[in-house]
């Protein structure tokens, strides 16, 4: 029976490449956008991911990078910085807020790194100087190259003008652009003591355990919370997903609705058309399983060729976009459509339900007319 | 209960409708056909020859009656179970010949054989010998599109043949072929294919030439079946 199905769908190639392409495109809209909220997730937290600190401190109460506010004060910051098995502990500020090119305003996380501190800055520079001046900053290349900006051009935070010193890379997504400015210079915008810090990039003795230093960090200093580098970005990431779930959620039901229609469509059509023959195979001797498993095999093979079909494109939409939106990182991974699988299945099976209805109502009594 | 007839009618009615609009399509009709006999079946247009074509095939159920097919009893069967009885013991040949479309005429045949549980070699195998059979060798791998009207009704031969199937159930096999094809058709139904299986034929047809080729010759009019149909053609 399944080259009969498979038969009856290719009789008529251009309706089986509209269904199983109908198929690839819900798939490739479904893939596309947790692709891109994967893709915002990771850029999120480049920052975090980049740098050598395995552990954050921040203040109490706070647990993460985005959508928050952090101020540990100098004191807590040296108590820190002097904690035994610390390393080294380099104290960076942390604000958003929008950097004015020209006329337009870019939403930025705006990090005020030490230009003398071993790390806390762009960890990849393409070219200049990643360690800003006061009056200096560091930004994306790919940013600079949208705005046809280069080293030496000025742009503005809070009315406060800043020649670009820095060209970085991997900093600059739809959600997230880092930008990094003077620590000092921030301080005063901030109206902070220089030597507080909103987040402290603390790293271990070699011969220290990092979880106990942790756990020791967080009883002694109360004002402080101490994460590790993976509960950090964890719980940003987390905060990140939350944020997009129910849009995410959303579409992937408009996206599976259109599945359903389009396969349930294509099969009850296909049915319809050889119902006389239905109604052959039914005089002949075919028993109902023989009949329902030729819908559901025409069903399975539609959304299977649509499926692979979608996960390809999806891959391919994923690298273009890439190349021409450097910004927009849409990161699909085999997790997310083995995810979706599940779903198709029982999409697809509802989706056959129809015709199946329709093939057991035919009658074998069909071959007898002319 | 277990005859010896390839198939058995035993009181079959079947009517339509009721009270004032009831029709009586077959009535009371006692039918035995013995293994390797040729039945025709004639009668007027509205007679109920297709109707009881379909009773004894298994596929409309009669108001009231009993049907042996093989000396097994149908009348307490499920619809699985009477399409296993119309997939193994049956063969259907039709007017309209009723191939599928999407297939060729090899695969048209095996398919047959695969609902039956055949496997691939064996259906290929038996597919051959029929078609060769036939003279459909090199045709086997046309769709029905692609072939005669002729070609088309031996493909259907085939196809019921191929399950060796004790009864075949005929319904105006000859109705869309010119004449001489018609007869050509039938002759390797009924004379020139494993006759010595003792496969019966149940032929319902308006050409009268195919009265040479049967043992037994039946008139049914006004659903009534009657004996020595010469004298009413």
């Amino acid at each position: 029976m399944a080259k009969l199905a498979w038969r009856n769908l290719t009789q008529q190639p251009l309706r089986f490449a509209i269904s199983a392409g109908g198929v690839a495109l819900a798939v490739v809209l479904i893939l596309a956008m947790s692709g891109v909220f994967a893709g915002s997730e990771e850029h999120a937290v480049l920052y975090m991911r980049n740098q050598p600190a395995e552990l954050w401190g921040m203040q109490a109460g706070v647990s993460n990078l985005h959508m928050s506010s952090s101020i540990l004060s100098e004191e807590t910051v040296q108590q820190i910085q002097q904690f035994p098995g610390v390393e080294q502990a380099i104290g960076v500020l942390y604000a958003s807020a929008g950097v004015d090119v020209g006329e337009t305003e870019i939403y930025s996380y705006v990090i005020g790194i030490d230009p003398n501190a071993p790390y806390g800055g762009p960890w990849s520079l393409v070219e200049g100087n990643g360690s800003p001046g006061l009056n200096e900053i560091a930004i994306d290349r790919d940013l600079a190259y949208r705005y046809g900006l280069t080293l030496g051009d000025t742009v503005s935070i809070l009315g406060y003008p800043l020649t670009i010193t820095g060209l970085s890379e991997g900093t600059f997504g739809i959600a997230t652009n880092v930008v990094f400015v003077n620590k000092t210079a921030m301080a005063l915008l901030m109206d902070v003591s220089p030597q507080s810090a909103s987040y402290v990039l603390i790293e271990p003795k070699t011969d220290t355990n990092v979880n106990s230093l942790e756990n020791a960090l967080n009883s002694t200093i109360r004002d402080a919370n101490i994460m590790s580098r993976a509960n950090f970005i964890g719980s940003d990431q987390e905060m990140i997903r939350q944020m997009g779930a129910d849009i995410l959620q959303m579409m992937n039901v408009i996206a599976y609705i259109i599945g359903l229609l389009i396969i349930g469509i294509t099969v009850y059509t296909a049915t319809l058309e050889r119902a006389r023959e239905f109604g052959v195979l039914k005089a002949i001797g075919a028993n109902t399983r023989q009949l329902v498993s030729t819908v559901f095999i025409q069903s399975y093979l539609i959304a299977g060729i649509g499926f692979s079909a979608g996960i390809g494109l999806a891959y391919l939409v994923s690298i273009l976009v890439a190349r021409l939106s450097p910004e927009i990182l849409i990161l699909i991974e085999p997790r997310q459509w083995l995810s979706q699988l599940p779903v198709l299945v029982i999409v697809t099976g509802v989706a056959s339900l129809l015709p199946v209805q329709r093939i057991r109502s035919i009658d074998p009594l069909i071959v007898f007319k002319a | 209960m277990h005859t010896n007839y390839s198939l058995e009618l035993i009181q079959i009615n079947k009517i339509y409708g009721s009270g004032a609009t009831e029709v009586r399509a077959v009535d009371s009709v006692d039918l035995q056909v013995n293994p390797g006999e040729i039945v025709l079946i004639m009668g007027p247009s509205g007679s109920g020859k297709t109707t009881l074509l379909s009773i004894a095939g298994l596929l409309l159920r009669p108001t009231s009656g009993t049907i042996h097919v093989n000396g097994i009893s149908t009348s307490i069967l499920n619809e699985n179970e009477l399409a296993r009885i119309r997939l193994e013991s049956i063969g259907f040949v039709f007017q309209a010949y009723n191939l599928i479309a999407s297939l060729t005429a090899r695969e048209n045949i095996q398919l047959v054989m695969n609902m039956a549980g055949a496997r691939d070699h064996k259906a290929q195998e038996r597919s051959q010998e029929l078609l060769a059979l036939l003279g459909l060798e090199e045709r086997a791998n046309h769709l029905p599109a692609d072939l005669s009207g002729g070609q088309k009704q031996r493909v259907a031969i085939a196809r019921a043949l191929a399950n060796d199937a004790q009864l075949i159930l005929a319904d105006e096999p000859t109705g869309n072929l010119d004449s001489k094809t018609g007869y050509e058709v039938m002759e390797l139904l009924c004379c020139g294919l494993d006759r010595e299986k003792g496969r019966s034929i149940v032929i319902v047809t308006h050409d009268h030439r195919l009265t040479d080729i049967a043992d037994r010759v039946l008139w049914l009019e006004d659903g009534q079946l009657q004996e020595n149909a010469v004298g009413m053609m």
